[in-house]
């Protein structure tokens, strides 16, 4: 048999349970629930409630004169007339029209001011661009070099970073060349086509080379002939003569 | 001159139509007990009459809105126990700092009253345990309780008074009884 828990007791004495007849009946057969409801009505029973103290008849009175003067007068409700009834439409048909004009005149502003945009790239600005980057390769080329001639083999040699530099080099070393096939400049394009072998035996080259590894490659590749060539391409890019040059003509993108 | 046979619905659509006077029938016919109810739950009389001002203050801004979904006696009557309520919320910190709350103190005032086996100091002492109770139950049980056991509201009407769920105000009542036995059980004990 299942007892009642003290919530369920205490719906009990409320006559809140849904199922009174049936906790009645528990109660009457099981001793422990029944003597637990006894003692939960014994506390409950002696709790009375609290008696108020006595208002009079004017007792009402009295609060409305208190309260009275704080109290505002509600205002009477107006009736609509037939312009008040349109007049919420209007201002809504009103602020659509703004904004579907509004919408509009962006849309021919927009429009009016989208070829002015295109004229107004600078055709030099790209040619600025290209020459800042093949500055800053060749530049970077010419560091390589000096630092691949200068590099001794007994154990001084780091492969590392050359190789590294070498494989960074070589992305750009080849759109560089691209670029010179392009506008016909044959001279720069023999030397980049150098500068690229050597870039990919650099970046290819194992680990442990020898002194004797390391002239073989210098020789192979003429690698102080190739820097003398990078150091003559540079100095074409500085020059601001071949810079205007460039600029005048927008089809020579490198500028070589 | 209005009567007080009026319908409330009629009073309340003449004070929204600007008749402010109209609302004194309103004030009439429940400020006894808006002031029992007040009083039952703040457990004294000028918390209770504060009450009452409050609640038909309040009843009069809101009256515009009243939708009439319960009756206008029982839209006040939440109101009132909502007033009461929220006067009890901002009194208890003062009321927790006083002796009553003291359990030493209840010690001694129970240790005083056991030696009088009479019925009358018996219930004295019933009081004093309640009242000792009813300062550790928060506002909400303090309410819940009082609009259960001594006013004897169903547990949906508790909830709508105190705008919780139905199963918040039962377990609130549960609370309560709960608190209200452990103080009480020393009693029966010593009896």
């Amino acid at each position: 048999m299942k007892h009642l828990n003290e919530a369920e007791l205490i719906e009990h004495y409320y006559e809140e349970s849904a199922d009174t007849a049936e906790r009645e009946r528990h109660l009457k057969a099981c001793p422990a629930c029944a003597k637990s409801y006894a003692e939960l009505r014994r506390d409950l029973d002696a709790v009375k409630p609290l008696a108020p103290p006595a208002r009079g008849e004017g007792y009402g009175d009295q609060v409305w004169q208190s309260l009275r003067a704080s109290l505002p007068v509600y205002e009477k409700p107006r009736r609509r007339t037939l312009s008040q009834f349109w007049q919420p439409l209007a201002w809504a048909t009103a602020c659509a029209m703004l904004v579907a004009v509004a919408f509009y005149a962006g849309r021919q502003w927009q429009r009016k001011q989208t070829p002015a945009v295109a004229v107004a790239v600078d055709p030099h600005a790209r040619q600025r661009v290209v020459i800042v980057v093949l500055g800053d390769h060749l530049d970077r080329s010419e560091r390589l070099l000096v630092a691949l001639n200068h590099a001794g083999a007994n154990d001084a040699w780091e492969a590392t970073p050359l190789r590294s530099e070498a494989r960074e080099l070589l992305a750009t070393n080849r759109l560089v060349r691209q670029s010179a096939i392009e506008t016909g400049d044959l001279g720069a394009e023999a030397s980049l086509d150098r500068l690229e072998r050597l870039l990919v035996e650099l970046a290819n080259e194992p680990d442990g080379q020898s002194e004797a590894d390391l002239n073989r490659l210098r020789q192979e590749m003429n690698t102080d002939g190739l820097l003398f060539d990078i150091r003559v391409l540079r100095s074409r890019v500085n020059s601001p003569a071949i810079e205007l040059q460039g600029a005048s003509n927008s089809t020579k993108g490198a500028s070589i | 001159m209005r009567c007080m046979e009026e319908s409330d619905d009629s009073i309340r659509r003449a004070v929204v139509s600007g008749d402010r006077d109209a609302y004194k029938v309103l004030v009439a016919r429940y400020s006894q007990v808006v002031f029992r109810v007040a009083y039952r739950i703040t457990g004294n009389e000028s918390d209770a009459e504060e009450a009452v001002q409050e609640t038909f203050l309040r009843s009069y801004q809101k009256l515009a809105n009243f939708e009439g979904r319960s009756t206008m006696a029982t839209w006040i009557y939440r109101i009132a126990a909502n007033c009461a309520l929220d006067i009890v919320s901002r009194r208890r910190p003062e009321t927790r700092i006083g002796e009553e709350n003291d359990p030493e103190q209840r010690e001694v005032q129970l240790a005083d009253n056991q030696a009088g086996p009479d019925r009358l100091l018996l219930s004295r002492e019933i009081e004093a345990r309640r009242q000792a109770a009813m300062s550790d139950l928060t506002p909400t049980e303090q309410t819940a309780f009082v609009l259960r056991h001594m006013e004897d509201r169903s547990t949906e009407e508790i909830a709508a008074a105190l705008n919780i769920a139905p199963n918040a105000a039962k377990q609130a009542v549960f609370r309560a009884v709960q608190k209200l036995r452990r103080q009480l059980a020393p009693l029966w004990v010593n009896s």
